[in-house]
This record gives C-alpha cells, structure tokens and sequence, in this order.
C-alpha cells in the first residue's frame, strides 16, 4: 500500500473547474467515509479556493487507483464534462514530494505563504478525527508539517511581505521603535488605505485617523476602524500627532507639497514621518522626501518592494526542493514506511 | 589584535551580505577579543599595581577595552548584534596604531603618577571616550539605514538592523552616558595637583577636553531641547568622535600635565 494523490489546483485548472470540484466543510467527512467504503484504507481531503486535492492509501496499483479516485471525484460532484490535464496525480515518492511541497507552500500561489499550512492542518485533523487517517497518512503528514517548519526556519522562503499593505507594515517597523506609540492619518476612505490601515493596527499601532472628502465616509471608516474622523480640510493640524500617514485620495493635483511639510515638521520636531501615498495620480509630491526625517513611499515602491521579496522567494525554491528531496527520501527509508498501525497526535 | 582582525574580514563579509541573518560568529570572534584584552590589561594592572592607563599606549588600550566591552552589553539588545561588525574596524585600525613602540615608553616598576584620584580620573574619561565611539558606530549604522530607506533600497527591508528610531535613541543615550562620564573624569581630574603655578587652562589637553566637553555638551542640547534634525546630531556624533581619534595623541604630547 503507498500513498497517492490527486487533484486540481490553480496551477492546473481554473477556478471555474476549481470550484466545481470544491468540498464543503461540512460534506468533507462523508465524502471521507465513502472514499474508505470503496477503495482507501485512509484518505485526507484538502478542499481551499486554490487547490482540490485527495491524498489517499490504497491497495490498488497506481493507475488504478487514480482511475478510481478520478471516478470519485467525478461523480461526486456529478461533473459531466471532460476532464484532461486538469487534474494530476501522483503515487510515491512524487505524492510525498507533492505533500511536502503544498506544506511549505511552494505549490502556492504566493510562494512561501502560510495559510496552507493552517489548511492542510485543518484537513488532516478533520480526518484524523474522524478516523480515517493510518499509521502511513500520520506519518506522511506530521513529517510534511515538521518539514514545512524546518523550512520556514532555515530558509528565507516565507521572509518579506509580498503585497502592498504587509511591506507597507514591515516598512514601518523599520523606521519606528514600536508601532504602539504611534497614530495612523488616513487621508482618503479607500479600499487599499483601509486594508493598510488594518494591518498596521493588527500590527499595534496606537490608533487611526480618518479623513475624506465626503465627512459620512470618513466618520464610517473611523467607526469601523475603532478610530475617528476629522474634517478634510483641518487634517493638516494631525500632522503634529500622527506618525503614519497613509493617502489615497482621488485629487488629481498633490495635496502635500514640500513647502506645506516643512512648518508641519518644525511643529513635529523632526519626528520621523512615514508617508504612504498609494493615489494615482500621486498626492504627496517627490520633492518632500527631501525633508529630515521624511520616509515618501509610493504605490510603485511598495509593489518594488513585494516582487524584489518574491523574487527572493523564488530563488529560495531550489534550497527548498533539496531539503524536501533529502526529507522525503528519510522517510521512504525508514523501513518503507512500515509503521505500527495506532493513532498519533495530529498537534505537531 | 588578532581577533579584532578576523572580526573585521568578518564584518566586511556580513556588511556585503547586507545584514541578513541575526550573527553570533562576529559577536564569539569580539568575545575572544575582549577576553584576551581584558586579560592583558589585568596582568598589567597587577604588574603597575594601578590602573593602566599612565601612557598613551595603556590610554588607547583602555579605551577600546570600553568600547569593545560596551559593543558587547549593547550587541545583547534585540536585533543589536550587528554593533559589533561597526565596532571591529574601529578596534582593529586603532589598537594596530596604539601597537606604535613609541606609544609605550618604558617605566620603571610603578609609574610616577599613581593614587585613586588619578585612576578615577583617566579611567572614567577614557570610558567616556569609549561611549562616545560606540555612539559614533551607533550613528554610522543610523545614517546607513536611514539612507537605505530614503533611497527605498531592498537592503534596508532585508537587513536585521534595529529600527531607525532606536538607532537614534540608543545614539542618544550613549552620548549622554559618555557625556557624564567625562564630566566626572574632568571633575576628577581638577581636584588633582598641579605645578605650582601653572594653570589648568594653559595646558593644551586640558583645553581639548574642556573643547570636546562643551562639543558633546552642544550636541546633546541642540538635539534635546532645539529640535536637531537627526541626520545633523548622528553626523556631529560621527565626526566628534573621528576628531576625537585623530586629535588624542597629538594634544597628550603637547599636554605639561599629561608626560
């Protein structure tokens, strides 16, 4: 018996298939149950918006095991059309390797995310309580979590912020001491400012100030995001209390120049001041991150900032494989993977 | 020296990897350095039955012993272990210059001038200079890092320096604590005897201190009390303490009071 998988995912299929194929929650034990009734000693079923995947033991050879786990899939989900390259499947080593893989997130949209982690966690925990993982699904798994952290820890695979708001975040934090000393100006209820807001806050900085052209969007904003709401026209005055300001305004001329900042720093005593400006066409001028203590980034340096972290990532892919390739082959190894059967703690 | 030496072609390497990973070999490599250091000066020490800083060579010794020391405890702070690879150039380059024979004159078995006062007195002013050096290395990573994030380079967001706003307080701070230091090193210093008739004030390291006491002094209220910008107060920090380098052996000789 090995361990096999099949399935979609976005680097195979579009979410238009994707989503003919996803399990609900709350379906996935019974889904389990039939899978073990017809052909799997154990099964696991990973169901998130980008990947559908089954992992399963079975007795059967490989091709026909993924015929029938084909079939499974199939008429489960009463699919009446064609299915190609859509779908894949993989038996050992390559299904150990895929495991591993999709736990380190290097299978994962934005290499080197976390959430699947937590995913395939919550898979495998719906499984194991429901009993039906085995002795080979435990140790395949628990080995696949322990790699992912292995990997997490001495690469620099999940290092960096790869989107706009997280490197907004991390910049930051390299500018200022703690965040909790510091307040956030929000000048422009938009939905980027909002999100980066957000972040920063869940991150703990002080509080939040919000600002907007229209003062009920403002004023909404605020309530929502546990700050409040000043009128535009005196959000110049914040600038004395504020650390962070974030703008994204629709104005199409700059509504921070140079010679507005400068008396509001003297005011702020050079304190330093993180500008985000992700407005397009710009709101803050260049020319204010000339002033001391100015930190001026624009949407473009941020989004600089996400890809050069992903590229990063990207060259980290190779280190990764090595370590999966060297892992995988230790645990095929280990006695061809013949473990006494009993139940082991999915916490890991 | 040696140490300082390793730690110095090792910092170049951390420097041109632009401070990705959190290190402890630069830190180990002080370690030993600072160890044998202290050794060294403990068995001088005992050997004067003083405190060793009677020459210029035992002055400049001590003084990177402070600063050396003092990049150690500091290095401890989350995310500070980079002080060091700043620190070890600036040991390594000077305690090469303070190797000079001539910085070390033989004495007999005890050295004229001796007493606590006296010891108190150099010591504590030699610490000061110390806490003025790691400011400067403090500043230098300051400025370094400010630059980075000005001019949005990847390094800055990849480096595991601290955070620009520590930099500057922990800049501040040593200064401060520099700062008292000297101030009662000088303190010490006046209630020592003189020659007859010979003025405090007309000795040129006498002057260089007071000169470099009213610097600091400047400094740290401009950037207190006035509102200096910081990249103002970490350059002044950095070039105080080059021209504290550059100007201390040359006003020792002409100092009556000091030979």
């Amino acid at each position: 018996m090995s361990v096999v998988v099949i399935g979609l995912s976005h680097r195979s299929a579009p979410v238009e298939l994707r989503e003919r194929f996803a399990f609900a929650g709350e379906k996935i034990p019974d889904a389990l149950r039939t899978l073990r009734e017809k052909l799997a000693s154990e099964a696991v079923i990973l169901s998130t918006c980008n990947r559908v995947e089954i992992y399963a033991v079975t007795p059967l050879a490989p091709e026909a095991a993924f015929a029938e786990l084909k079939q499974f899939l199939v008429q489960h989900h009463a699919y009446d059309g064609a299915l190609g390259d859509e779908v894949y499947a993989f038996a050992e080593p390559q299904s150990l390797h895929h495991l591993f893989k999709v736990a380190s997130g290097l299978d994962s949209m934005v290499i080197g995310e976390t959430e699947i982690f937590g995913q395939l966690k919550d898979a495998y925990e719906l499984a194991f309580t429901h009993q039906h993982t085995g002795a080979r699904l435990n140790k395949a798994f628990q080995r696949a979590f322990n790699v992912a952290k292995h990997i997490r820890t001495a690469t620099n695979i999940q290092r960096g912020s790869v989107s706009v708001m997280s490197a907004a975040v991390e910049l930051a934090e390299k500018i200022f001491n703690s965040l909790a000393e510091h307040e956030v100006l929000v000048i422009g209820a938009g939905e980027t400012s909002e999100k980066t807001a957000r972040a920063l806050l869940s991150r703990g900085a002080r509080g939040v100030v919000v600002t907007n052209r229209s003062p009920e969007r403002a004023a909404a904003l605020a309530a929502d995001l546990g700050g409040r709401a000043v009128p535009f026209a005196q959000w110049p005055d914040e600038f004395a209390l504020i650390d962070i300001a974030i703008s994204s305004t629709a104005a199409p001329q700059p509504i921070l120049d140079r010679a507005t900042l400068e008396p509001l720093m003297k005011r702020r005593r050079h304190r330093p001041l993180l500008l985000i400006d992700i407005a397009v066409p710009r709101d803050i001028d260049p020319a204010v991150s000339e002033l001391d203590n100015v930190y001026l980034y624009n949407v473009d340096d941020l989004q600089s900032i996400a890809d050069d972290y992903l590229n990063l990532r990207r060259e980290e892919v190779a280190r990764c494989e090595k370590i999966i390739a060297d892992k995988v082959a230790v645990l095929l190894a280990a006695n061809k993977f013949s473990i006494p059967a009993g139940r082991t703690d999915p916490a890991c | 020296m040696v140490f300082y030496g390793w730690s110095t072609i090792y910092s170049v390497f951390l420097w041109r990897k632009g401070f990705r990973r959190d290190d402890w070999v630069n830190y180990l490599l002080l370690v030993c350095g600072v160890a044998l250091h202290t050794l060294a000066m403990t068995k001088r020490g005992l050997t004067l039955q003083s405190c060793p800083v009677n020459n210029l060579y035992e002055a400049t010794t001590f003084l990177l012993w402070a600063l050396g020391l003092a990049c150690l405890v500091y290095s401890l702070l989350p995310r500070f272990k980079f002080l060091c690879a700043f620190t070890s150039p600036v040991l390594f380059t000077v305690g090469v210059f303070a190797l000079m024979p001539s910085l070390d004159p033989p004495h007999g078995p005890q050295p004229e001038f001796s007493g606590a006062l006296r010891s108190l007195h150099a010591a504590t002013i030699l610490q000061s200079y110390g806490a003025f050096g790691l400011a400067a290395v403090a500043a230098g990573m300051f400025l370094m890092q400010r630059h980075d994030l000005k001019a949005h380079k990847l390094r800055a967001m990849l480096s595991l320096l601290p955070s620009i706003q520590r930099l500057e307080l922990i800049t501040f701070r040593l200064v401060a604590a520099g700062f008292v230091l000297l101030t009662i090193g000088l303190a010490a210093g006046s209630q020592l005897p003189r020659p007859e008739g010979k003025p405090y004030f007309s000795d040129a390291k006498v002057i260089w201190s007071a000169l470099l006491w009213l610097v600091y002094l400047e400094a740290l209220v401009a950037y207190k009390f006035f509102g200096r910008p910081s990249r103002r107060f970490a350059l002044g920090i950095i070039i105080a303490f080059v021209f504290l380098l550059l100007t201390f052996w040359i006003t020792n000789l002409y100092s009556g009071l000091h030979n």
